[in-house]
């Protein structure tokens, strides 16, 4: 490819993020991550690696998982994204964030966002997920604190409300 | 107050519900009005004199801020133990990634062009990159002979014991580095007024160990430099000296443009940049009886502290310290070395310096048991240390610790026995080939020896306004739940509800040094001193007479909110006494080297697949004792994480090195286990008390750390009958010993047999 | 993050046409980005030459899996989870779906493409070997029209192909032929997710009588492409496979590739583990030989054409239906485990209709669907039947139409290996059940029925 300059203008673009449409200006490279964190505020996704390895970035764009640090923000355009502020509703948790909590699933807290929203998408696809599903769901979302055990738990447990409450 | 209602339980984590809904504050998230983004120009060799220093005229640098060394207003060095570490370096380079010069710029995306802009020439020397090429001398890269530090440990008389020694066995073991790898890389914001000086927020470990670095660099009063810990994404122990540099820089930057300055790493720069631990040769060379005794041994322990001293001194007393294991040694020499390499200074990671002698000191077990015909199991029985007998600084040990009953149970839940029986034969056909392995060692709670005393710690427990009570003290949290069990442990002291106490977020004009959060030391040392700090509130209130001998939790809000407004305020301050039995003599290294140790066994079963070499951990059991836990959740999620790094640091994670620089930058390429690589971890505790620690608990965060390599390499042995004894261990190594075992016969590193 | 934002350009046009028309416009300008996995990294990390980018991201006529009779097309912006998550791929095209499954975690699933894997041409990409094991084809389009090519030979050399500067992948196109075929798809890596591969195998082989037919062998990571090795596959085409044929084929292998040393292995170690992984799979190939062929094929067939082979077996659509819904199967043990649960689970009405499907015992022919292997099936277990006394079969006659009329479906018995007097005797005994009871023992005894046909159709 040639290397010739590209013209940088700025666009408008518009999503929604929370469930709330958002339309903002941007350059079309620009990083999904960074657009939300910088320009929307939405701090929960983390930039751990930006070379799409350590998940601390994920965002579900249109129901499926994604590494924010790989869109460029011209590629959510019309989409749907819902970050990690957008899973409780007001003060209600969700299972996962209770189930999180109750099992020690963040340490740190800094890979917790992404890991929610990982198992928030596993659990869409696959409700009672075996503990190897729940490996293979995650195996893209490093933590260097837990050590996995207690978020595997943590996933299983939320699981298991999920198939509490539908049953209910 | 007589049983236990909040410690011991498993409340919820403090800060908890920040962490799951995103809103706790890193300091990424952080942006100050007028702020600037701060990035560092490095070096790209590894040893030389800096020449001359081009700004390529593509960039507007009339833009940018430039700070260099000549910008420092007080002493140009990290001030830590020595002072031998610039912040900048303006004559002389000796690793790679130095920082030389620092750029600021409103726009966070000028910076990179700006770096790459800087042209730098050198007049390079030969620089030094092993532990051997240190010793060897050639090249003095440091003080008179690349030396850092010695230490030197004798117990009875070791030369007279060979010649009563039925075996003498030698062996040597190697670790390399590890990154820490925490998932927040590391960042500082700063900002300066002339009046109130200097303010840094940051992710760090030790805001006493900034606070005092950035008073020597900027020459600034302690009243005028104001350190605050933001949410820290993990830290492991590479948050413990680095941050004072990056504070440095940032802060630097900070004075010369008077406006706010925001540095923050990408991985690839904190993984090339920053401290790792410390790689170590330990080389051990032991008397035994026939009967397997250990009559006595010379270790010989280094390790390789990079360009610059740092804490290399104190990581080489803990590894030489923990060298001798949990074994009782009649007669020992342990020689203690640390060196200088043109490698960016190695620093804290978890363990300290004793998952390194560790290492070497479980796979000599392994070793001195084939040589004498002992199990693994039966040669460590025969030599633990029992309650009343002197470790190898001569401490005595007066825990009633039964090693032998802690590795029979450890023995027993993984199975061990009928699993060796089982793979004995199943090892005779097919591409697998599966093994156990075990660990058994010790970890020191706490500063080493007179380190406590030195630290000298205060602790503050405050009363509120609103009748709660606050904890003030220095310690972090970053993931271990300092913050959760400091609130529990005061909550139990007072006989409150854990909800009525909360605790200050670390920030030097608000909270007493009550240390580093380093050396397993929170929750028993500062713990304790929270503990103390606390019933002196009590009793300030039960002396005025606001409060009964018992009460309930609303009457003691009551009482305290009175008494605020009746006086102003209610503060209650501990400061660290050292216990009266406790004696260390520092001239010759001996005496009571910890107040407390925590002791552990860990079994490990592997498996090798021969299509592909590689090595799968499939179960692992980890069996410690630890005095109390104070928190369930908190006390598994320690062990199982440090395991998991542990992991790491056997079977994955290798830095390649060339010249002194990381060459394997990227998580791509760094190789930390994802969640499909590592077993269930199994974590059991047992309990017997501590009179040092709060409640009678003891460190428990970085002995983890310890036992999972030399467990892993011994159960890899078990399964090849082949020996590694350096790790990380990967599978092309084990292709190599493979295959060259099919040209050599093997040969025991065994000397001479009596 | 190295990259300037405002250094570059990236246009989202949103139709191939378009597309197209800008890469013509000003050829090797334009740099196409899909999910941005590969390309975003380069980015990231300030080392991505290319300043001007176009959006080939879920384009409609790019990311669409179409199924045809004798082929499957995948659109070059089909993602990994496209990919794994497509039940004609899983089950005819496992090695590719395999792949797809070990590629990055779950998020760069979700964005990464078979298209970006093949144009960013890294040896050690994950979906390659098997693209070459299965002979793929590609469709290359630019406004100049649509081309076709083999794969083979796509990659030129490291890290180039034969894409011109106006063009994209449209397509991969894989031959539905394989469902025979025993395949073996490994990947090794430094660990067990998220990895770039030290050597990655995608072998396909058929087998008759113990002598290799057909096989193909592919491997990344030990060439700077990736790798057919086809002197391996000379080597073992039409030999026996023994434990001299695989000591050969591992020397072939490890002479016919040309790994390096670089930052996540070594050149030996991607050598010792090639010739075990090939070896490996001639293992595999060896002993699957007992596998039967009827089932291996069954296994691959489309899902309509499995329901209606089984059938005659059984007699229940709805029996039909779930084992064709259960494949693959991977030995007889379970497909027989699978089908006596399967009708188990049934309602009375599925078994009626396969009750129907039979003749009358006694009787030359039946009504139902799949009726002449049904037919020649009960023509076999009903032989005694058929050679008994005319006495036996009058009394046979008269019980069945007593029977019908008693519990409205005919008399079900496992004849194979009784006489028409045994027959008999059970049939008046059941006579006596009530309808419940005689339900169950019907259903029962076409269970049986049902196994024995399973295990004569496996035979082939």
């Amino acid at each position: 490819m040639s290397n010739s300059p590209g013209s940088c203008a700025k666009s408008e673009m518009s999503f929604t993020v929370n469930g709330e449409r958002k339309t903002l200006v941007a350059f079309p490279m620009e990083r999904l991550l960074d657009v939300l964190r910088q320009q929307l505020g939405l701090t929960g996704a983390k930039e751990g690696c930006g070379e799409g390895e350590c998940g601390s970035c994920s965002v579900l764009m249109d129901g499926v998982l994604v590494n924010s640090c790989l869109v460029p923000v011209l590629q959510a355009q019309g989409t749907s994204i819902v970050t990690i502020e957008g899973l409780a509703a007001g003060r209600q948790l969700h299972a996962l964030q209770e189930a999180f909590l109750e099992c020690g699933g963040a340490q740190c807290g800094i890979c917790t966002p992404g890991m929610i929203l990982a198992a928030c998408h596993l659990l869409s696809k696959k409700p009672e997920p075996t503990l190897e599903e729940i490996q293979e769901g995650l195996s893209g979302n490093l933590c260097r604190c837990t050590g996995y055990l207690q978020i595997f738990e943590a996933v299983a447990r939320a699981a298991h409300y999920g198939m509490a409450q539908s049953s209910s | 107050m007589n049983h236990e209602r909040i410690v011991g339980t498993s409340v919820p984590r403090k800060e908890g519900r920040e962490k799951v809904t995103g809103r706790a504050r890193y300091v990424d998230d952080m942006i100050l009005p007028d702020m600037l983004y701060g990035a560092t120009v490095r070096s790209q060799i590894p040893r030389g004199r800096i020449g001359k220093i081009t700004f390529d005229s593509s960039i507007a640098w009339n833009e940018f801020v430039i700070v260099s060394a000549k910008d420092i207003p007080g002493k140009n060095c990290i001030a830590l133990i020595g002072d031998d570490q610039p912040c900048l370096t303006s004559e002389f380079v000796n690793h790679p990634e130095e920082p030389i010069l620092l750029l600021a710029h409103p726009d966070r995306h000028m910076l990179r062009k700006a770096v790459e802009a800087v042209s730098i020439e050198y007049e390079p020397l030969p620089a030094v990159f092993t532990i051997e090429e240190s010793e060897r001398g050639s090249q003095v890269i440091w003080g008179a002979d690349n030396t850092f530090k010695t230490y030197r440990i004798e117990k009875g008389d070791v030369d007279a014991v060979w010649a009563t020694a039925d075996y003498i066995v030698a062996g040597e073991y190697s670790t390399g580095a590890q990154e820490q790898l925490y998932i927040e890389n590391n960042g500082m914001i700063a900002a300066f007024d002339a009046e109130q000086g200097i303010t840094v927020w940051g992710s760090l470990q030790c805001p006493y160990y900034v606070h005092k670095a950035l008073m020597t660099l900027c020459s600034l009063p302690a009243e005028r430099v104001r350190v605050v810990q933001m949410e820290t994404g993990g830290a492991f122990g590479g948050k413990e000296d680095y941050p004072s540099i990056i504070a440095g820089h940032a802060a630097l930057l900070a004075i010369k443009s008077g406006r706010p300055v925001k540095i923050v790493y990408d991985r690839a720069e904190d993984m090339a940049a920053t401290t790792k631990r410390h790689p170590s040769r330990t080389r051990h060379r032991t008397a035994v009886s026939k009967d397997g005794k250990i009559l006595g041994g010379e270790i010989e322990f280094t390790i390789d502290g990079g360009a610059y001293a740092t804490l290399s001194s104190v990581v080489l007393s803990r590894g030489a310290i923990h060298a001798g294991g949990p074994y009782y040694w009649p007669n020992v020499r342990i020689r203690a070395k640390a060196v200088a390499t043109n490698m960016p200074p190695h620093g804290a990671f978890r363990g300290f310096g004793a998952p390194q002698s560790v290492f070497a000191m479980e796979r000599h077990m392994d070793r001195i048991a084939q040589v004498v015909g002992l199990s693994p199991i039966e040669l460590r029985r025969r030599n633990f240390l029992e309650p009343g007998e002197t470790t190898t600084t001569e401490q005595t040990v007066r825990e009633p610790i039964d090693l032998g009953k802690l590795l029979d149970r450890a023995v027993s839940l993984s199975d061990y026995h009928s699993k060796k029986e089982r793979f004995w034969i199943e090892n005779q056909s097919g591409t697998t080939r599966k093994g156990m392995g075990i660990a058994a060692f010790l970890h020191g709670a706490g500063f080493t020896g007179s380190g406590e005393r030195y630290l000298s710690s205060v602790v503050g427990v405050e009363g509120c306004a609103d009748g709660g009570v606050c904890v003030l003290v220095s310690s972090t949290e970053f993931g271990q739940g300092t913050k959760t069990v400091l609130c529990q442990i005061a909550a139990e002291a007072l006989g409150l509800r854990y909800e009525d106490v909360t605790i200050a977020q670390p920030d030097t004009t608000q909270v007493p040094n009550s240390g580093p959060t380093v050396a397993s030391r929170t929750v028993m040392v500062v713990g304790k001193l929270v503990e103390s700090a606390a019933r002196g509130i009590r009793q300030t209130l039960t002396s005025a007479g606001t409060l009964g001998e018992s009460y309930s939790a609303d009457e003691f809000r009551a009482a305290c909110r009175s008494h605020i407004a009746a006086h102003g305020q209610l503060r209650s301050w501990a400061q660290y006494e050292p216990p009266p039995d406790i004696f260390w003599d520092d001239q010759n290294y001996r005496g009571e080297a910890y107040a407390a140790y925590s002791w552990a066994v860990y079994v490990a079963e592997v498996a090798i697949d021969l299509t592909t070499y590689s090595v799968s951990v499939n179960d692992f059991v980890a069996l410690q004792e630890v005095g109390k836990v104070l928190h369930p959740v908190l006390a598994i999620g320690q062990i199982a994480g440090g395991v998991a790094q542990g992991i790491g640091f056997a079977l994955f994670e290798r830095v390649i090195w060339q010249k002194g620089r990381m060459q394997n930058s990227q998580m791509t390429n760094y190789i930390m286990p994802t969640s499909s690589d590592l077993p269930p971890i199994r974590v059991f505790f047992e309990e017997l008390g501590n009179v040092h620690g709060a409640f009678g608990a003891k460190g428990i965060g970085e002995l983890p750390m310890d036992g999972p390599a030399p467990a892993i390499l011994n159960a890899v042995e078990d399964a090849l009958g082949v020996r590694f004894d350096s790790i990380p261990l990967l599978p092309e190594d084990i292709l190599e010993a493979i295959t060259a075992r099919s040209l050599e016969s093997e040969s025991d590193v065994v000397g001479e047999v009596r | 993050m190295r990259s300037d934002p405002r250094d570059y350009e990236l246009v989202a046009p949103g139709s191939l046409q378009a597309v197209l028309a800008l890469l013509a416009r000003n050829p090797g300008e334009w740099l196409a980005i899909a999910g941005g996995t590969d390309v975003m990294v380069q980015y990231a990390a300030g080392k991505l030459p290319a300043r001007k980018l176009i959006s080939i991201w879920n384009l409609a006529e790019l990311r669409n899996i179409e199924v045809r009779a004798n082929e499957i097309r995948i659109g070059a912006a089909s993602t990994y989870t496209d990919i794994r998550e497509h039940e004609v791929i899983a089950r005819e095209f496992s090695m590719l779906a395999r792949a797809a499954h070990w590629t990055g975690g779950i998020a760069n699933q979700n964005r990464g493409t078979i298209g970006g894997n093949i144009v960013n041409a890294s040896p050690a990409a994950d979906s390659l070997p098997a693209l070459l094991a299965y002979d793929a084809e590609l469709i290359l389009v630019s406004v100049r029209g649509e081309r076709r090519l083999p794969y083979a030979g796509f990659h030129t050399d490291y890290k180039k192909t034969r894409l011109a500067p106006d063009e994209l992948i449209q397509a991969v196109c894989l031959s539905r032929r394989y469902s025979g075929y025993v395949c073996h798809a490994r990947k090794v890596g430094s660990r067990n997710a998220q990895a770039i591969a030290k050597v990655c195998i995608a072998a396909l082989g058929r087998v008759a009588s113990g002598t290799v037919e057909d096989v193909r062998i592919a491997l990344g990571s030990v060439a700077p492409v990736p790798l057919r090795l086809s002197e391996t596959e000379r080597v073992v085409t039409g030999k026996v496979i023994d434990e001299s044929l695989v000591s050969l084929a591992r020397k072939a292998a490890v002479a016919e590739i040309r790994p390096i040393d670089d930052i996540r292995s070594t050149a030996k170690y991607r050598a010792a583990v090639a010739g075990n992984l090939v070896a490996e799979f001639l293992n595999l190939l060896k002993d699957e030989k007992d596998v039967s062929n009827v089932l291996r094929r069954w296994n691959g067939v489309p899902i309509d054409d499995a329901a209606a082979q089984i059938l005659p077996c059984c007699g229940s659509r709805a029996w039909a239906r779930e084992m064709a819904t259960r494949r693959p199967f991977k030995d007889e043990a379970t497909l027989l485990a699978v089908s006596d649960e399967m009708w188990r689970n049934l309602i009375a009405s599925d078994w009626m209709e396969a009750f129907g499907s039979h003749p009358r015992i006694g009787a030359s022919s039946a009504h139902g669907s799949s009726a002449q292997q049904s037919a020649a099936w009960a023509m076999q277990e009903q032989k005694e039947v058929a050679d008994a006394g005319d006495a036996v079969k009058i009394a046979l006659a008269e019980g069945n139409r007593e029977y019908e009329q008693k519990f409205g479906h005919i008399f079900i018995v496992r004849a194979t290996g009784k006489s028409a007097e045994e027959i008999l005797q059970i049939l008046r005994r059941r006579l006596k059940n009530d309808a419940r009871a005689e339900l169950f023992e019907a259903a029962e005894q076409q269970r049986q029925i049902t196994q024995i046909r399973l295990r004569k159709w496996l035979q082939g």
